[in-house]
């Protein structure tokens, strides 16, 4: 299907004269060969170069050295082109920039269109690529009023409609939450198996590979690691140089083989680790009887920790934030009218780390732009250090400086022409003096983990994390007590999410309230002193992380994961294992396993 | 939020002009607009509203929907029926102080309210009973002989539909980086035109670069689905005239044939009055 042999790529970077000041090399050397019909995901950090071979399998671009075919056409023949783009389909990763139409169907007949075929044939293949991808009753909905896993789906049965023997997915999931990236993974395996369509899948996310039938993986433009899933993850070592992410089931299994239980090593799946688990239980069964060997349980009481730390919070309130049955509708008194929160009452301590959790539309967004006055409640009053933000007189720009608010992918708003200008912004508009304004903004920089190098650079020569990061910086010079994130780490690789995170963490610990919005359960599991549920513009829940999670039915009825250890201890549970199921964390699981396994 | 909202103002029943061409609308619309032009008395100004009505009453879209689009425009009705009521000379009607209206000027401020009037609700029954997008496609159809002289017609349509697109993403766009740098203490509310046009750089600079990318990331997808240009492209739903638009033409080709014979007889009865 495909074969390529020595492909490279490279393009000159040119300074502001136009000069060649860089050659890049996006993809060096690189040999593969596909079949038909397989099922190849393509990891790699941010920046590897997975994106620019997708674009070369779509001729897009065209390799600079060696020899590529699709479908047995080179992509070095101007005119295949058009049969090759047919041949091998793409699927981008934002959903809002690759629709064309104003309606879905249009939309999806839009290749079909340029291929010129019959009109009735092109009916007819929209109307089978929406079925195929169970889009069929929006056919004459606008793309605006879908979400994000329903854009992808569309974007799909665009590709489909034009026939195609294989699909790249460049990071097709990237911006979607959890529930729009299962429905998307699912419409595309669903491809793979029914329809013998060769899918190439890039993903940052290693759990959505683990079924591929070979593993790719990219690292600085050069393939690195190659074979079946089992042959890659092996190599664990290997993955966490390349800055990927070890799969959950494989890092349980790791721990406790330190912890001196024979778990075998090619664990990757919740399946394998639970029979894996049933195993070793047989066996421990039979050598507990053997040397009666006494476990000491280490009880880990993390429930009881967390109440004691929330008496500390409740003096802390008083110069926190305190919502008071706030409601928000979006264009009131009008047909349009949305209520968007519902007497919300919300108290948040100083130093506290908050999650919000909730799918999307539940309202999370329009909660967090209440927290530094940017919307104003239709009802109810919104406190902060004992004063109402909205009282006449109460300087909003003030707030503003003590509740920091980072976006969703906050590198969007970057304008300046250095980083260290646009760290200023914040402070300038504060009125400082230029001194404190530098001292600010160099502290900043510092704080998000950036290198002085880069104070002169334009933001847009920078890579995605690090324009996140300069982002953050932006917010910081502020020097806020409270810091709101909204998704501060997606679409990041493994490890650039796990640094950013961190960095918060430290932020917290330094004294800085967090209030951070997640659609990941282990990283709020992992970072978050406390949790609030949002659904449908309302409080569903709000406590510490095992106050919150035992609600597991509830949460995953309004379309919400579970921390994956947690879902895994509940099986094993339901499998007649007696564990607790009150574990959020893989520390947990792990001492858990071996206090049980023991 | 912003989303919901659809650019146009389409509104959604099964009607007869709904099911129209949009190739007829436009001849409609453009036919009905010059003859209204063409109306000089009463006769006219009757039939021209006659047909107006029944044209709105097939559409199926309340009136008082339609009227709404006249909100925006009804200071510029005053004016103009002021202006005419009061300065236009002739037969004294009412002389009281420094108010003289005269008989014409009563008539010709009438005549302006309706030629006003029903250009606004004429003119926007298309745009009530048509999706923009099969607007574009009518012009592009209609538009096709420009194609003869260069001109980019099926360019100039795929980017007003592209644009139809997007406006609705980038205004919630604006609306997220706006209240980003607000967060970061931008002000933009208060100083003069010159310090507020300042304080909107960091809004416009993102705003374009998210626009560049937006349109870089949209080239490749379309290029990615073999779009390439016009030529030989087809449509999934081509613009087929069928039975109701021949009904349609002929309607209207009654109502152009009924204004210029009114026409005519004016002038003849002015030439005889003149002859006299």
């Amino acid at each position: 299907m495909i074969k390529a042999e020595n492909v490279s790529f490279e393009y000159f970077r040119r300074d502001d004269d136009g000069n060649v000041s860089e050659i890049v090399e996006a993809v060096k050397d690189l040999s593969i060969q596909v079949r038909r019909g397989e099922f190849i995901g393509i990891l790699g950090r941010n920046g590897s170069g997975k994106s620019t071979f997708a674009k070369l399998l779509n001729a897009l671009l065209e390799p600079t050295e060696g020899t590529l075919t699709v479908d047995g056409m080179s992509v070095h023949d101007q005119n295949l082109i058009w049969e090759i783009r047919q041949t091998a389909g793409m699927v981008f990763q934002n959903p809002d920039n690759q629709m064309v139409g104003t309606i879905v169907e249009e939309d999806v007949a839009f290749g079909p269109e340029n291929l010129g075929l019959e009109p009735e044939e092109i009916e007819r293949r929209v109307k089978h690529a929406l079925q195929t991808v169970s889009m069929s009753e929006y056919a004459k909905a606008s793309p605006n009023r879908l979400s994000g896993g329903q854009k992808q789906r569309v974007a799909v049965a665009g590709i489909l409609a034009m026939n195609p023997k294989c699909m790249i997915f460049d990071e097709a999931t990237a911006m979607l939450d959890p529930q729009g990236r299962r429905e998307v993974l699912q419409a595309v395996r669903h491809l793979n198996k029914e329809q013998n369509i060769t899918v190439l899948y890039i993903t940052h996310d290693i759990e959505e590979v683990l079924d591929a039938d070979r593993l790719l993986v990219l690292h600085e433009g050069k393939l690195v690691l190659e074979g079946t899933p089992s042959d890659v993850l092996c190599r664990s070592e290997g993955l966490q140089t390349y800055g990927l992410q070890i799969p959950h089931a494989m890092q349980i299994a790791d721990r406790l083989r330190k912890n001196r239980i024979a778990c075998s090593e090619s664990v990757f799946h919740m399946d394998a680790l639970l029979s894996e688990i049933n195993r070793l239980k047989s066996y421990a069964k039979i050598k507990e009887i053997e040397t009666r060997y006494d476990a000491h349980p280490q009880s880990y009481m993390r429930g009881q920790e967390e109440h004691t730390d929330s008496d500390s919070h409740t003096s802390a309130i008083k110069d926190g934030l305190i919502f008071d049955h706030v409601s928000y509708v979006y264009h009131p008194n009008t047909v349009y009218a949305v209520p968007a929160l519902r007497d919300i009452t919300l108290q948040l301590a100083k130093g506290d780390f908050l999650a919000i959790i909730g799918h999307t539309g539940s309202g999370k967004s329009t909660l967090i732009q209440h927290f530094n006055g940017l919307l104003q409640p239709t009802e109810g009053h919104i406190y902060y250090e004992g004063e109402d933000i909205y009282e006449k007189g109460y300087r909003r720009v003030d707030l503003r400086a003590k509740i920091g608010l980072v976006f969703q992918y906050p590198e969007h708003q970057l304008f300046a022409e250095t980083v260290l200008e646009d760290v200023s912004f914040g402070p300038k508009n504060l009125g400082l003096s230029m001194l404190e304004v530098q001292q600010r903004a160099f502290q900043a920089i510092q704080a998000v983990g950036l290198e002085d190098t880069i104070y002169d650079m334009s933001p847009f020569e920078l890579s995605g994390g690090q324009k996140r990061r300069v982002a953050i910086a932006g917010v910081l010079a502020m020097q806020p007590d409270v810091l709101v994130l909204d998704e501060p780490a997606a679409g990041l690789d493994a490890a650039g999410k796990k640094e950013l995170l961190d960095m918060i963490k430290r932020l917290n610990e330094d004294g800085m309230t967090i209030v951070l919005v997640s659609h990941s359960m282990e990283d709020v599991a992992e970072y978050a002193k406390r949790v609030v549920v949002m659904s449908q513009g309302q409080i569903a829940y709000d406590g510490s992380v095992p106050e919150v999670f035992q609600f597991s039915k509830e949460l995953r009825a309004m379309g919400l994961d579970l921390p994956y250890v947690t879902e895994f201890m509940m099986r094993l549970k339901q499998e007649g294992h007696e564990v607790r199921t009150d574990i959020y964390r893989i520390n947990e699981a792990v001492e858990e396993l071996t206090r049980y396994l023991a | 939020m912003i989303r919901d909202i659809t650019i146009g103002q389409y509104y959604p029943v099964d009607s007869v002009i709904h099911r129209l061409d949009p190739r007829t609308k436009l001849a409609v619309t453009f036919l009905y607009v010059v003859s209204l032009f063409l109306a000089v008395n009463k006769y006219m100004y009757l039939l021209a509203v006659a047909a107006l009505a029944f044209y709105i009453c097939l559409s199926k879209v309340p009136l008082t929907y339609m009227l709404r689009g006249l909100q925006s425009i009804w200071l510029f009705l005053l004016l103009s029926v002021v202006l005419n009521m009061f300065f236009t000379k002739g037969t004294p009607w009412i002389d009281w102080k420094f108010i003289h209206i005269s008989f014409q000027g009563v008539r010709n401020a009438c005549y302006i309210l309706l030629r006003i009037v029903c250009l606004v609700l004429g003119a926007s029954v298309i745009t009530y009973t048509t999706t923009p997008t099969k607007l574009t496609d009518g012009l592009e159809r209609a538009f096709r002989i420009f194609k003869r002289w260069k001109m980019p017609v099926h360019e100039i349509a795929m980017m007003i539909s592209i644009a139809l697109r997007f406006i609705p993403i980038l205004v919630e766009e604006l609306d997220k980086i706006m209240k980003a740098q607000q967060a970061r203490g931008a002000d933009f509310e208060t100083g003069n035109l010159f310090r507020r046009l300042k304080n909107l750089f960091p809004v416009i600079l993102p705003m374009f670069v998210s626009a560049i990318r937006r349109a870089n990331d949209l080239a490749l997808a379309m290029e990615a689905r073999c779009y390439r240009g016009g030529e030989g492209r087809t449509k999934m739903k081509p613009l087929r005239y069928s039975k109701v638009d021949g009904w349609a033409y002929a309607m209207l080709l009654l109502y152009l044939t009924g204004m210029l014979v009114l026409l005519f007889l004016h002038w003849k009865h002015r030439l005889l009055v003149i002859g006299t």
